[in-house]
């Protein structure tokens, strides 16, 4: 019996002093910061422009021109644009191409200011 | 009696000792605590530093993009002048160009003129949507060689003259 509490002392002892030697640790948590990967699309492919042709007609060419449309296997017909629709027409795709320009080179621009690893100092 | 007061000096002794131990103990924690505050405050000024840096480049970034951008606007002005001169030409009479009636008077040269020109203006859209230069289009240096609806982007090489 005296044994038996003995032993039993002994090991809750040595329990105490084992568990005491282990401590928890403090947490540390730190924070890296991880950059948003870059967008990187590519710019669309450009496409081939179909060749258009432009017929003149006027009063006294225009049996001519529809014989050799007919000639050519088209049909006889025309879509027209007075002289003046034209250079609206000219002005208006004019207009529109430099808007294609303009915008191409502020998005290379934006890419180039966010997405351009050489001018950050970091 | 005289026991009791070696006993009581003993006492102060130590506890002045004790004291000034913990005074001691006390000054190197602040000591330790001032040297770390002052590395952190190294350390903030160099990152501030970094940022001003950051900044200014990017302030320089911005203002390169709108200066090129500004250079483009007035290219492309430039080119849409040219266009509308192209049709409102004041002649040797001082008049106007009539396109119509020179249609009418020469409709196969205008024709060709207007079939050259919507050729031209299909290939500036090409190159605006990012097709690839010819070696024609980029060693062009002539008004005959280059594509007059857009040179800015079809001919690097052309430097406009009169």
């Amino acid at each position: 019996m005296y044994h038996m509490i003995k032993n039993t002392i002994l090991i809750l002892l040595l329990a105490v002093v084992v568990s005491g030697c282990s401590s928890v640790k403090e947490l540390k948590i730190f924070e890296t910061e991880v950059p948003r990967e870059p967008l990187n699309l590519p710019h669309p492919e450009a496409a081939n422009m179909e060749p258009l042709q432009w017929v003149i007609i006027t009063s006294e060419n225009a049996e001519e021109v529809f014989a050799k449309l007919k000639e050519q296997g088209k049909d006889p017909v025309l879509f027209g644009l007075s002289d003046k629709d034209y250079e609206f027409l000219s002005k208006n795709f004019a207009q529109i191409r430099a808007y294609m320009i303009k915008q191409r080179q502020v998005i290379d621009q934006y890419k180039d200011y966010y997405e351009n690893e050489d001018n950050k100092t970091e | 009696m005289f026991g009791s007061i070696k006993i009581a000096i003993v006492l102060i002794m130590l506890a002045g000792a004790g004291g000034g131990f913990v005074y001691v103990k006390g000054l190197k924690a602040d000591l330790a605590t001032s040297e770390a505050n002052n590395l952190k405050l190294e350390q903030s000024v160099e990152s501030q530093k970094a940022v001003i840096e950051q900044q200014a480049n990017d302030f320089k970034a911005i203002l390169v993009a709108n200066q090129e951008l500004e250079k483009t606007n007035k290219t492309l002005a430039a080119e849409f002048a040219a266009l509308d001169k192209r049709f409102n030409k004041i002649n040797g009479r001082g008049e106007v160009r009539d396109l119509g009636d020179l249609a009418v008077k020469r409709t196969k040269p205008i024709e060709r003129v207007i079939n050259n020109a919507t050729k031209k203006a299909m290939r500036c859209v090409e190159i605006a949507m990012g097709a690839e230069l010819t070696e024609k289009e980029k060693t062009a240096t002539k008004k005959s060689e280059i594509n007059s609806e857009c040179p800015s982007i079809a001919n690097p090489s052309y430097v406009p003259y009169d």
